[in-house]
This record gives structure tokens, C-alpha cells and sequence, in this order.
């Protein structure tokens, strides 16, 4: 039973010649070769980078499926990521840029931020709070969520962030599957000019729970506090910088992620101080490109593993400029994006397929109005890049590269940083994610575990683990071996279809779960999507599979059309009949529905499992990330 | 604080009456003056007025009250008595027999007025037409507002427009006026409503205590200083139902002054010691001095002096320049110029040089202003404002060469003006925002500015102070255009942050000849008008940055606080230029160091994670004044010097500091004129508390006599410079004579116009000003100026100031006056003198200090005319007033 890959991207695009000599990663078939053949002393080499206070003994420790990194060395990330930097040239470089909604901008420096993560390292452990003790944080993008991440890194707290977002429930079953001793929480976020009341939710989760203490960011009315509770910026100001870091173990557990749950029942993947922190920082000069004086922004959440990575880990841990925003990327106008990355000259820029679906919807006009002089590389990763996207990305906001690159990039929650992607050194192919990174070992197989010819499409499986790789999964072992016993041959099988072609890019065509199955052709959600997105009139697909007596599964497209266009049986009519064109009769939509927007994960992931739920009158399971 | 002890005349008056009644066996003259802490003859003329009004009465030398003003007196008047205030106002006519009036407030806020008089008495002109614009020009509408409340008061004031030059129109001075009328229960107008017309005026206060409006007499000036008690006492009498109970102590008409607190006492004041026997030495810590950035004062000194060329041009060479200098140095004394040929542009080097380098993304500034916002900029931040400023600048019509003004607080507006000014070579010029009309007038008419940038308010103690008013008066018939940085409600026409941010252009950097003007800023001068000393790109760049190195021994990505105005030289150079060029981080505050309370500075320290910090000695004093409570509660972990300079540090002061600071303490000494430190004690060498320290690299300083011949050491002398260095003044804008006057005034060298000794070690003590400078607080101030200012008052025939040692200011101004009226009663002379010192602060700016005025019938002058200062001064400090041949008899 083979996957078909119906969508054949035949361009190929280079990066410019300036940035490709300037890459920080020349020889990426050279480097790519060492990670594999000696990846003890290829990854031992980048962690040198970092300060240990007592050095490893064993790069790597590997007892099928558990994986240990840098065995008996003794760091701390935090210690890493700020004090570092503190106590050196960069003490007055600003290591983080907040930027509000309103527009009001907030700075802290590297020596400004070692003040306030130390105050609240004091603060919390005058609370009680110790090595290996679980912190839940619940708080908008702000410099103070920032904070309490890293608070909890120095101590060797576990956090474990929760999008200040999700609701009631799925707030409670991570305060409880984490066995929390303390809940830092913001009273509001802001989106869309208005206080969004996070408030209430956290007061109905933490009812009755035996909490020790809950912190509260208040930005909006200061509450009467109760018994054991405390006001976060009292907490802080109110105890002096005297924390220093704790030594932990390189595998001492960094922070818990619940995965954003597209697939089911929420995960809580585990990521320890020391591998974690080299694994994200290798890519991030790398992959990411990053110099020293580039200010980062990754548009992401510190909810999400994106944010974790890169908006607040590996961006501080290399000494630059990162940037955080709170609030909608289209308020107060579509183009704010844009006018930031000119106010603040970003450099790279790391966002989400949804959000260039959404730029493109608003039309060219939003980048063009702005000097996006500074954007070298715009890097997109979440769910696959649609190449009509890619294309849209290319041409108006890299200046059809003359300017700046676009890079697609590949990974998990469970994966930590970047792991398939398209290096400044590859040529892009739009569509594809790019190449395995260096460090990774991937390959399509089938549900034998045999691998498959290239062009064939197939399950997309790592074949060894890497240093930023999961631990284990938090509270459930098995759930963590189940990834690794999935499919035969000892590989993590990452739950996504995908085919490779000659020249070694990956597709991925989306979940395993979403594949469809039409008529005995197995076909790639994302081929049809992007089929469909191609289509002029189109701004965002998602297709999934609806029983038929006759062909197994058919084709049911959701469709939301750009600004400007109305919705006609005609144009519904040559929409489908696009698709016919690009991908052939097999993958036909047999039905098309036009909705003015599409159920997605807060991390903006479509929810295709949402829509087959309601088709189908099932029930769609956790919904607990769902995008309001 | 001085001004707080002194009484009023009439409280002195109340003191005096009710010390009499408690001594019904007569006290003599000689106890009252004791009892008030004032002289014999001030206690002779308040007990000669209080017999003359009848309160008192004389029996040989000794003194009691009146046995009329003891006796019981009528039963107060009837409330009814008053229902008409018409009738107060006739009341008052009778028994004065002058032109009486009365305003009163209408529910609208606006002034009814009726007035009662003989035919053919002047009549004030503008009460009647425009009541708003003038009620508070006149004592009636000053008394008024005195008591409204408070925002009552502030939609008042908000609408005054100057009438005449003596109208107090600059709020602050209008304020504290006010809080002297509150004080005394009364308001005078000498000659500053209209010339010729002086009048006093009382508040009259409603059942609830409210004001409800006032009640006064207009009278000729002449009359004015024998009528005033008579009028005084009838205007009260009148006004206040309860007063004729008699002048007694429990008179509750007066209100009495509300109870100022007194602060606590001041460290005795410290004075120079001109032959230390042992001087005390302190060296710095190992860790500092091991670390120091300049490891050999000695052999470093004698390099700068044999090979100066040499020695600057390798410092020369760390910055950018756009063409190489065929000359490191060309001397023609008293005329020098450094680098000549090359090419280079401060403001480049100052940011774009960063901006392209891993200093990227670090903070440039740090700007705290005084309406509590932070302003954080990165370098690559501050490139960008500074060049779109500049921009703007160009098309506003500014090129290389033209002067700017700017009259904006300490922040990051006044270092962007500073920047883009620099960045296409025009010159700027900076004026202490709050300093008065006719100073910032001058100095516009003086460089010629085309352009001034000014704030229309500053923030002062947490109140908005405008300025607004001060920038129009100054400006109006100049053909400078205003660029505000509008900071009220009040829209402008041109405003700075809407240009700024309209502006797309980014401005390059101008390539300037190394002798290019950088900046005028005007300095005190002895001998009249102030003088405007001028900087160049060059030279001025590179020898800030040494010292910034070499003597405050700042380190890569450290953070430097320079807490002097940036409108002043330490500020230029230490706010701004040097921290900047060098790469690191400055931080600029706006408001007051002591407000709220010294937490606000301690905090900043702890916050920003200060590391050096250039003050002043006048903060450290105020410092240790408040106490070491405050500084052991502060975070100082990041501070690790402080380098003071502006004036004579006492030892105490820098063990003081040294102790609880936690900090050494780097003493050093320059001028305006000099650009950067010129004397001071680097780390590597020891410290002797009290004296400023050695030359430093680049200086050769000598101690000599009026003919510059060299002084032997422990002998006190003028302090000279026979060389100029980098960033030594290049002339004195329009006066090249001013100039070479410095350099004439003892032969063959520049005089720095200080008193010096040497010590065996070589070490200078710095003795104080010899010519007409006062350093009051921060501030240094011609005393010509003061005078100035003084005679273009109507009631001053002459005048004389003369700085005074001061232990909180280091020196307070005390003015002497000869008054055109030579009989002005001791009550008028208090008044004046009031008067006066409100007079100066209006011209010179809200932030000039308090003066002392002293009245005389005539100044000591030598035969040629010239007013002897030092025999005044003599006087003052009780010491031996030198050679007065050339007294005039």
C-alpha cells in the first residue's frame, strides 16, 4: 500500500550568494557527516561552549529507548543563559525586547534580567520551592513570563508553562498530572486591544488544590490576596539578587511541555538542562543563522516548544537580542509586523505557516509598506509549509530572496529544536521541509519498518536520538517507549506521513492519523491542502476523509477564501476542478465547503480531527487547545 | 536654609511684643536682640516702630508694652458688621485717606472690583479693562491667589501673560512669591505693577474660611517706605475683623506660618586646609588598583609631556576618521589646533562605530525623565533617532556651522538635539532649561542661533514647571525658529518627537575637519557677559575619552552616571560624548537628586547597576546629610567608584563616602574651559583626601605668583596651565580678545583663575576662585551677572554680590544693594529684600540659589570705580581684607 505524492514541486530556490557566504554552517555535508559518525565528540565539541561546573564524564549513555547526554557533568541553564552574559561584555546588551499591543516597549538587559530572575529564585525558594519541584506557569507572552521560566531554571524547578489560553480543565489536569507545589499565573492577557480574563480560569483550576503558593501577575484590577497567596512583582522586589544558580546534572529534568494535543490526549514531554540546552543552540547558528548582534524573533508563545526554544532559551543562551509580543499579529492593523520588524531591524524572524497564510490573505501591500531592510531569514515551522505560501513568503517578504531567505523547518514538541529544515546552504523546494539536520538520522518508512524507495511516500522515523530529544514522558514511561516501539527497528516513529525525494528534502504531508485512503491510494492531506491553496481565490484548506461505500474514503475540502473573494457554485466549481488539474482525478475533493475560518490549535495547527469529529457526529476528545 | 530661619518683619514685630509682655519689668534692647538672634541695630529699629505705632513704650534703655495695647480692647466687630464689604472698603479709605480697593472673587472666577479715592490719585490702569490678565500683577490679586486652592490656583496661573518686565509670569518664582504672601498674611508690590505705584493688599476670608477676595491701598512709591506701617496696619485691620484687638501675640488674624521643619543640623562647614602637616593617604583596594586601566601615572605623565604628539595621536588612532591628520599638533599661543587636516565626526564615532559592531544591541542611554518614564536605547536605537533627527535638522534649513540652541532638561531629547547637531556639524549650543529670559535671550543673540530646541516644561520635585513662557519672551523679535519638545497639552507648531518620527531619512554622519566647533556652552565669566566657550570634534574627542579611561578607569560594558545637568561640561562630556564614544552605557535622570528623598538616587544606583558614578561634592555633602541609614539600605554591589568634581571635597565628605558608599572616591578638578579632568588622583596612585591630586597626562600645571614666576611648595599662588592640550577650549565664541585676555592675565600661560598650593609631594589643594565666580551648589555664577540683574531692578541704585561660604552649597551668594531711596524703613528693606532675591531667581532661572541681600548706603569701590569685592567678603568672613591702597576713601 503505497503513498501516493501527487504534488511535484519542480523549482528549486537558492539562497542568495551574500547569505550563503556569510552562513555560519559552510559545510553542511561535512558537519552533517561528523554528527553522525562521532556524534559524541561532534555534540561534546558544542557543549564546550557552555560553562559546566563539573565536566561529563560520557557524551552519551544510549539503553534503547532511553537516551542520556553528557552523563555525570553538572550545569544549569539558566546560569548559562543569563549569568553568563551578566557578568561579561554583554551585561548592558538588551536580552529581551517586550513589545505590548499598545505599542509600549519594554527592555531588560542581560544584567537587568540576572537581577529579576535572581529577586524571584529568592522569592520562590522562600516559598518552599526546591530542586525538582514542579512550578506551573500560566502567563501571557511578558517579560515576567520570561522571568519565572528562568527563575524556576535556576533553582532546578521543573516548569512546566501552560498557554495562557487554554481553559479550565486542561489547566487543572497539568497542575495535577505535574503534582505542582506552586502556580505562577497573570491575572490577564491582552489581545485585540481588550483584557482577556485569565483570572477566573485559574481560580476554578486550582480549587481546592493542595497548592503551597500561587503567584499572581496583575496587570489589570490587584485583587485581595489570600492565604498563600502573593503578588509576583511583590514577591520579587521584595527579595534581594542573592540566588545564585544550583549546579544540576546535565539530565536533571529542565521543564515539562504538554504537547498541543492534535492527536488526543495531552503529553507531558520532558527536557533536561544539559542536552537540551546544546541540542537548540546548535541549530540556532546553524540552522537559524544567528550572529551575535542579531535581534531573533520568534512570533510564537512561551506556551509552546517554539517559544521554550526560541524565544527565551536558546536566543539568551547565545547572547542575543530576542523579541517578544503580546497580542494578535494583525492588531491594530495587518502590517504591524512589519513596522516592528522595521522599528526593531529583526533579523531573523521565526513564525508559523498559519501566519503567512493569514500575511498572505491581507495581501502584499501590509510588507511592502514597511523597510524590511534588516530580515535576512524568515524560518517557518508548525505544520507543512503550503509551497503557494512558501512562493507568497518568498517573493514579498525575502524580495524574492534578494534580500532574505525563506526556510521551512520541521519539528515537535518531542524534538526540541529544528530537525528536518532547509538550510541557507540547500536550495529551497518549496513544499518540502528540507533536509535531515545534523545530528538526525530520518527515513520514510512503511509500516513494516522497511524503508522506501525515494518519491514514495511513507512514516517519517528518526533512527537515533539527539541531545534536545525528549526524555521521557512525564508520569507515563510507557507512553515514552511507545514512540520508540511504535514500528519495528528501534525507531522513534515522529506519528507524521512524509516521502523523500533524490536529493534527500522531506515532505511532510501531514499526521498519520490524517492520511487519507481513497480508493486503495493512501494520499497526503497536505498535497490536497496545498492544491487547494494554490488556487488564487484560496487562503486557507484543510481536507480529511469522509467514509464512502465505494472508494474506502472520500475527499471533503474546507476552504477559506482570501479577502475579496465571494462565495459562488462557480468558484467552488473551479476550485475543485484545480485541484483535479494539479493532483489528478484520484484526489479529487468530492465535496467543498467554504467557512469563514478553520478550528486550529492555539499554536494555530489546523484541528482536521475537529472537523471529521463534527462530520461525522463523533466525539473530536480533547479539545482543551482549541483556538476560540 | 538659611532663608528658612528668618523671620518676617511682622512676625519678628508679633515675637518682640509678646518676649515684652512676658517681662512686664521692661526688657532692654539688647535681650530683644538675643531673644531673635539679630543684631542690636535691627532690635533698635523693630522696637523704635513698635513705639512710634503706639504697642510699645520706652522708659531710659528699657522697653515694655503699652499699657494701651493691654488694655482690654472693644468687643470684635459683628460679622454683619462686614455683610457689605463696600463697607470694609470705605472703612479703609477713611482711615487711610489713600486710593483703597477691593476685589472680590465671582463665582466665575474672575475678579469684581470697586475702588474708593481721592480725585487725582493715580489709578492703576489695566484692573479695570482686563481683570484676569492683571490681578495677579497687582498686590489685591496676589493676595488673592495666595489662598485659593490649590487647583483653583494652578487654572489661575495657567492664564497669566507677563504686563509688565516685574510681573512674576515664571511660575515657580510665582509660587514661592505666593508662599511669602501666605507667611506674612500680606502682599506688597514695589514698583513692579507700574513704575512710580507701589501698593499692599490683604485676603479677605469668608465665614468658612475660604478667600472670598481682598482689600489694599495703592499709594506713590516715594510715600510708600514711611507709610507702609500705618498702611499695613490699617489694610489688616480692615481686612481682618478680629485684628483690632491689637497687634498682640494672640492676634489671630495674621495666619500664622505653618511650622517649617527644621533640617537637621549641617556638618560645621569645611574649609580648604591650606598646610595639612601629615596628610592622610589612602590607596585603593589591591583588586582596583590591580585592575586599573592606567597602571604608571608617572612614567604615562612624563611620555604626554616629552612627546605629545606621540602620546595623543596613539590614542587618536582608536577611532574612526574619515581622512588621516597630517599634524598632530599646531601650536601658536594662546591659539592651538590638534589633528589638523584630518577628518572625523564625533557623533560617528559616538554611535555608528557601535552601531556596526557587537555593541549592537547593547543600551546606549538610560534616560529617566522627570515624568517618570524610562527611556532604554541601544545604540543601534539611538543611531536611528539621532539620524532622523538630524535629517530633520537639514530640513529645517540647519547646515554644518550653524548654531542650535537647545533649552530642553537633561534627557533623551537634549542628547538627541546634542547628537544631531554633531552628526552634520552644526554647533550646538546648550542653556540650563529654567534659566532666565534675558540669559537665554542673550546667548541666542549671541551665537546667532537659527534654530532653538526648547521643552516647553521641566519637571521640578514632581511639579510640571512650564517654560513656556520664558522660551516666548526670550525668542519674541529673533528670527530663531522654536523646535519644541512639547511635553504639555498645548500643541506647537513645530514640535520635536513629530518631526522626528515623520522623518524617513537617516542623516550620514558629515566628515569635519577635526577643528570643526562641536559645541558653545557659556560659562560665567569674572568680568561681565558670560563667555562662550567652544569645542571642537576633534581634540575634544579624544581627550574626553582618555580621562574617561585612564582616570575613571570605566571598563568595557560597564554603566556610567553622571548626575550633573547635561546643559554643563561634566555633562557633555560624561552624560553624553565620552560614554558613548567609548561604548558603554550612560544613564541621565531629569529630576531633582533629592526627590522624593535620597532612596530615588540609592535606588537608580541599585536599579540601572551603576558602576561609576561623576558627581558632584555638593551631592555627597547633601549625601551625608541625610545619612549613612539611607545608603546601608541601598543596593550598591555594582558601584565601584565615584569621582567627584565641581568643587573643594572636604576629607570628611570623602571618608564619608568612602565608608558608606562602599566606594573609592576619585577626586579631580577641571573648567569648562578645559574640557575634561586636568588635575585629579588616578587609581594607581595614593589618595590624599582634600587635595585635588596631581596633573594629569597631557597637563603641565604650575603654582605662581601675579607675575608667574613659580612658586616653591606649601606657598599659595594662581594655578596655571602653560600648555593646552586636545581638548582644551579653542577660543571664546565672537571675543577673541576674551581669549587672549585668559592667557594674558599672568604671562606666558593660561590662568585658570583658581588659588592653589603645591605640596612636597606634588599634590595640588585647590584654595578657591580668585576672581568673581561663585560656586553655589552646582552652579557657577558671575557675580557680575547677579549684579546685572540686581541694578535693572527699579528700587537698586547698585549693587554688589560676593560669593560666601556656605556648607551645604559650598558657596551661597549675598548680595549688597544700594537702594535709589536711601530712607527705606526696616520693614520696606525686608520686603525688598524678599523682593529682590525673587527679582534674581526670576532672571536667572527657577534654579538659581537663594541670595542673601544686605542693604548699604554706599559699596566700597577702589579709585578706579571698581567695587571691592574682597574687602566685602573680607568682611563677611571676619578675615584680614589685604591690601586696600586702592580704597576709596
Amino acid at each position: 500500500m503505497e503513498l501516493k505524492q501527487l504534488l511535484r514541486q519542480k523549482e528549486t530556490f537558492p539562497a542568495s550568494e551574500v547569505l550563503r557566504e556569510g552562513a555560519n554552517l559552510q559545510d553542511f555535508a561535512g558537519e552533517y557527516r561528523r554528527s553522525l559518525e562521532d556524534p559524541e565528540g561532534f555534540w561534546g565539541d558544542w557543549a564546550g561552549r557552555f560553562h559546566w561546573y563539573a565536566p561529563w564524564e560520557k557524551v552519551l549513555e544510549w539503553n534503547f529507548p532511553e537516551h542520556r547526554w553528557f552523563v555525570g557533568g553538572k550545569t544549569n541553564v539558566c546560569y548559562n543563559a543569563v549569568d553568563r552574559h551578566a557578568g561579561g561584555p554583554k551585561r548592558n546588551q538588551v536580552a529581551l525586547l517586550f513589545i505590548g499591543e499598545d505599542g509600549s516597549e519594554q527592555k531588560l538587559t542581560y544584567s537587568e534580567l540576572q537581577d529579576r530572575v535572581s529577586r524571584l529564585a529568592t522569592g520562590l525558594r522562600r516559598l518552599g520551592v526546591q530542586t525538582g519541584d514542579r512550578v506551573v506557569i500560566y502567563m501571557p507572552l511578558t517579560l515576567e513570563g520570561v522571568i519565572a521560566m528562568l527563575a524556576c531554571a535556576r533553582l532546578g524547578a521543573i516548569h512546566s508553562v501552560v498557554y495562557a489560553g487554554l481553559g479550565v480543565s486542561a489547566l487543572r489536569e497539568r497542575i495535577l498530572d505535574t503534582r505542582a507545589k506552586v502556580v505562577i499565573a497573570g491575572d490577564v492577557s491582552y489581545r485585540r486591544g481588550k483584557a482577556v480574563d485569565l483570572r477566573s480560569i485559574v481560580e476554578q483550576a486550582t480549587e481546592d488544590l493542595p497548592l503551597e503558593a500561587l503567584i499572581w501577575f496583575q496587570r489589570g484590577t490587584r485583587a485581595e490576596l489570600g492565604e498563600r497567596e502573593w503578588d509576583f512583582q511583590e514577591l520579587l522586589w521584595s527579595h534581594s539578587p542573592v540566588t545564585e544558580a544550583v549546579p544540576v546534572e546535565a539530565e536533571h529534568p529542565l521543564f515539562i511541555l504538554y504537547t498541543s494535543g492534535s492527536t488526543g490526549k495531552p503529553k507531558g514531554v520532558v527536557h533536561v538542562h544539559g542536552g537540551y540546552m546544546a541540542g537548540i543552540t546548535y541549530h540556532l547558528r546553524t540552522f537559524f543563522d544567528a550572529k551575535d548582534t542579531d535581534v531573533f524573533w520568534s512570533t510564537s508563545d512561551i506556551g509552546w516548544i517554539v517559544g521554550h526554544s526560541y524565544i527565551v532559551y536558546a536566543p539568551l543562551l547565545e547572547g542575543l537580542t530576542s523579541v517578544l509580543r503580546e497580542g494578535a499579529p494583525d492588531y491594530p492593523t495587518p502590517g504591524i509586523l512589519w513596522q516592528l520588524v522595521e522599528r526593531h531591524r529583526v533579523n531573523v524572524m521565526f513564525t508559523a505557516p498559519t501566519a503567512v497564510r493569514m500575511f498572505m490573505k491581507f495581501g502584499p501591500e501590509w510588507p511592502s509598506k514597511a523597510d524590511l531592510s534588516s530580515l535576512r531569514l524568515l524560518t517557518v515551522a508548525g505544520e507543512p509549509l503550503n509551497p503557494e505560501a512558501w512562493q507568497w513568503a518568498w517573493e514579498h517578504l525575502a524580495d524574492s530572496g534578494k534580500r532574505a531567505f525563506v526556510a521551512d523547518n520541521w519539528w515537535q514538541t518531542e524534538l526540541g529544536g529544528p530537525t528536518l529544515g532547509t538550510p541557507l546552504t540547500h536550495p529551497a523546494k518549496p513544499g518540502a521541509a528540507g533536509v535531515a539536520l545534523p545530528g538526525v538520522e530520518a527515513a520514510i518508512v512503511n509500516p513494516e519498518g522497511q524503508e522506501v524507495p525515494a518519491g514514495q511516500g511513507g512514516l517519517l522515523v528518526l533512527k537515533r536520538p539527539f541531545p534536545h530529544m525528549m526524555r521521557t514522558v512525564w508520569g507515563n514511561p510507557e507512553r515514552y517507549a511507545q514512540y520508540w516501539r511504535e514500528l519495528p527497528g528501534e525507531v522513534y516513529a515522529a506519528g507524521d506521513v512524509a516521502s523523500r525525494d533524490e536529493d534527500g528534502y522531506f515532505t511532510v504531508l501531514g499526521r498519520a492519523d490524517d492520511v487519507l485512503n481513497v480508493a486503495g491510494h493512501r494520499i497526503g492531506t497536505a498535497d490536497v491542502e496545498s492544491a487547494l491553496v494554490s488556487h488564487p481565490a484560496v487562503a486557507e484548506a484543510a481536507v480529511i476523509g469522509v467514509p464512502d461505500p465505494l472508494k474506502g474514503e472520500n475527499i471533503k475540502a474546507f476552504v477559506v477564501l482570501r479577502a475579496g473573494q465571494h462565495k459562488s457554485e462557480t468558484l467552488i466549481d473551479a476550485m475543485i476542478a484545480h485541484v483535479r488539474r494539479e493532483l489528478g482525478p484520484i484526489a479529487t475533493p468530492g465535496e467543498l465547503v467554504i467557512l469563514d475560518k478553520l478550528p486550529k490549535t492555539r499554536s494555530g495547527k489546523i484541528l482536521r480531527r475537529l472537523l471529521k469529529a463534527q462530520e461525522l457526529g463523533r466525539d473530536p476528545g480533547d479539545l482543551s487547545t482549541l483556538e476560540e | 536654609m538659611g532663608r528658612s530661619k528668618r523671620l518676617s518683619t511682622v512676625e519678628a514685630a508679633l515675637r518682640v511684643l509678646a518676649y515684652l509682655a512676658a517681662h512686664p519689668e521692661g526688657l532692654e534692647a539688647g535681650q530683644v536682640a538675643r531673644m531673635l538672634g539679630k543684631s542690636l541695630s535691627t532690635a533698635y529699629a523693630l522696637l523704635a516702630s513698635l513705639v512710634a505705632e503706639g504697642f510699645a513704650e520706652r522708659e531710659g534703655a528699657s522697653y515694655r508694652v503699652s499699657k494701651t495695647a493691654l488694655a482690654p480692647t472693644a468687643p470684635a466687630p459683628k460679622a454683619q458688621h462686614f455683610e457689605r464689604l463696600q463697607d470694609a472698603l470705605e472703612e479703609l479709605y477713611l482711615r487711610t485717606r489713600e486710593r483703597v480697593y477691593l476685589a472680590l472673587l465671582t463665582p466665575e472666577g474672575k475678579l469684581h472690583l470697586a475702588t474708593r479715592g481721592r480725585q487725582g490719585l493715580p489709578k492703576p490702569e489695566g484692573l479695570e479693562g482686563q481683570v484676569k490678565e492683571a490681578f495677579y500683577a497687582f498686590a489685591l490679586g496676589k493676595a488673592v491667589l495666595a489662598f485659593l486652592p490649590e487647583d483653583e490656583l494652578i487654572r489661575q496661573v495657567e492664564e497669566l501673560r507677563p504686563l509688565t518686565p516685574y510681573t512674576l509670569t515664571d511660575p515657580l518664582a510665582l509660587r514661592e512669591e505666593l508662599e511669602r504672601v501666605r507667611q506674612m498674611g500680606f502682599a506688597v508690590e514695589l514698583e513692579e505693577y507700574a513704575l512710580g505705584l507701589s501698593g499692599l493688599a490683604a485676603p479677605l476670608f469668608g465665614s468658612d474660611g475660604q478667600v472670598i477676595g481682598s482689600l489694599g491701598v495703592v499709594v506713590p512709591s516715594r510715600r510708600f517706605p514711611y507709610a507702609f506701617t500705618r498702611l499695613l496696619r490699617a489694610v489688616q485691620e480692615t481686612s481682618f475683623p478680629g485684628f483690632d484687638r491689637g497687634l498682640g501675640p494672640a492676634s489671630q488674624g495674621v495666619p500664622v506660618r505653618p511650622g517649617s521643619p527644621s533640617p537637621t543640623p549641617l556638618p560645621s562647614p569645611t574649609k580648604p586646609p591650606i598646610k595639612t602637616l601629615e596628610p592622610a593617604e589612602e590607596w585603593a583596594d589591591e583588586s582596583l588598583r590591580k585592575a586599573a586601566n592606567l597602571q604608571d601615572y608617572r612614567s604615562t605623565y612624563r611620555r604626554s609631556l616629552r612627546d605629545p604628539e606621540g602620546f595623543w595621536a596613539e590614542w587618536a588612532k582608536r577611532f574612526h576618521w574619515f581622512e588621516p591628520w597630517r599634524k598632530v599638533q599646531e601650536l601658536n599661543l594662546p591659539f592651538h589646533r590638534w589633528f589638523v587636516g584630518g577628518k572625523t565626526n564625533l557623533a560617528y564615532n559616538a554611535l555608528d562605530r557601535h552601531a556596526a559592531s557587537p555593541r549592537r544591541n547593547q543600551l546606549a542611554l538610560v534616560a529617566l525623565s522627570g515624568d517618570g518614564q524610562t527611556h532604554k536605547l541601544t545604540y543601534r536605537e539611538l543611531l536611528d533617532r539621532a539620524a532622523r533627527l538630524a535629517s530633520a535638522l537639514k530640513r529645517l534649513g540647519i547646515e554644518a556651522g550653524d548654531r542650535v540652541a537647545v533649552y530642553v532638561p537633561t534627557g533623551l531629547e537634549a542628547a538627541l538635539a546634542m547628537l544631531a547637531c554633531a552628526r552634520i556639524g552644526a554647533v550646538h549650543v546648550l542653556v540650563p532649561a529654567g534659566l532666565g529670559a534675558a540669559a537665554l535671550r542673550e546667548r541666542l543673540e549671541d551665537t546667532e542661533a537659527k534654530l532653538l530646541i526648547a521643552a516647553d516644561r521641566v519637571y521640578q520635585a514632581g511639579q510640571a514647571v512650564s517654560l513656556s513662557g520664558l522660551v516666548e519672551e526670550a525668542v519674541q523679535g529673533l528670527e530663531t525658529r522654536v523646535l519644541w519638545h512639547r511635553r504639555g497639552s498645548t500643541p506647537r507648531p513645530l514640535e520635536f518627537w513629530s518631526v522626528l518620527e515623520a522623518e524617513r531619512t537617516l542623516a550620514p554622519a558629515e566628515p569635519l575637519e577635526s577643528e570643526h566647533p562641536l559645541f558653545i556652552l557659556y560659562t560665567s565669566g569674572s568680568t561681565g557677559k558670560p563667555k562662550g566657550v567652544v569645542h571642537v570634534h576633534g581634540g575634544y574627542m579624544i581627550g574626553t575619552t582618555y580621562h574617561l579611561r585612564q582616570l575613571y578607569d570605566l571598563k568595557d560594558g560597564e554603566t556610567l552616571w553622571s548626575t550633573a545637568d547635561l546643559s554643563w561640561i561634566v555633562g557633555h562630556a560624561y552624560g553624553l560624548y565620552a560614554p558613548l564614544l567609548e561604548g558603554l552605557t550612560t544613564v541621565l535622570r531629569e529630576e531633582k537628586l533629592s526627590y522624593p528623598d535620597p532612596s530615588a538616587f540609592y535606588e537608580t544606583l541599585g536599579e540601572l547597576g551603576v558602576n561609576v558614578l561623576v558627581t558632584s561634592p555638593y551631592w555627597l555633602r547633601t549625601l551625608r546629610r541625610y545619612g549613612a541609614e539611607w545608603a546601608a539600605q541601598a543596593d550598591l554591589s555594582s558601584l565601584r567608584l565615584v569621582a567627584s568634581v565641581g568643587e573643594y571635597l572636604a576629607p570628611e565628605v570623602w571618608q564619608w563616602t568612602h565608608t558608606y558608599l562602599k566606594t573609592f572616591v576619585i577626586d579631580n578638578w577641571w573648567q569648562t574651559e578645559t574640557g575634561a579632568p586636568t588635575l585629579g588622583t588616578p587609581l594607581c596612585e595614593p589618595t590624599r583626601p582634600g587635595e585635588v591630586g596631581l596633573p594629569l597626562p597631557g597637563v603641565e600645571a604650575k603654582v605662581v605668583d601675579a607675575e608667574g614666576h613659580e612658586l616653591a611648595a606649601g606657598q599659595k599662588g594662581h594655578l596655571v596651565l602653560p600648555q593646552p592640550f586636545p581638548h582644551f577650549m579653542r577660543g571664546l565664541w565672537n571675543n577673541p580678545e576674551g581669549y587672549r585676555a585668559l592667557w594674558e592675565r599672568i604671562p606666558g600661560c593660561y590662568a585658570t583663575g583658581d588659588l592653589a598650593v603645591r605640596d612636597e609631594a606634588g599634590y595640588i589643594i585647590l584654595l578657591g576662585r580668585s576672581d568673581d565666580v561663585i560656586k553655589a551648589g552646582e552652579q557657577r555664577i558671575g557675580t557680575a551677572e547677579i549684579e546685572g540683574v540686581l541694578v535693572s531692578h527699579p528700587a537698586v541704585a547698585e549693587a554688589a554680590a560676593v560669593g560666601v561660604p556656605d556648607a551645604e552649597q559650598g558657596e551661597a551668594i549675598k548680595v549688597y544693594v544700594v537702594l535709589r531711596s536711601k530712607e527705606a524703613s526696616p520693614e520696606v528693606q525686608e520686603v525688598l529684600a524678599q523682593k529682590l532675591s525673587a527679582h534674581l531667581r526670576r532672571q536667572l532661572g527657577p534654579l538659581a540659589v537663594p541670595a542673601e541681600v544686605v542693604f548699604l548706603d554706599r559699596l566700597p569701590r577702589t579709585k578706579s570705580g571698581k567695587i571691592l569685592r574682597r574687602l566685602l567678603k573680607a568682611r563677611e568672613l571676619g578675615a584680614d581684607a589685604g591690601d586696600l591702597s586702592t580704597l576709596e576713601e
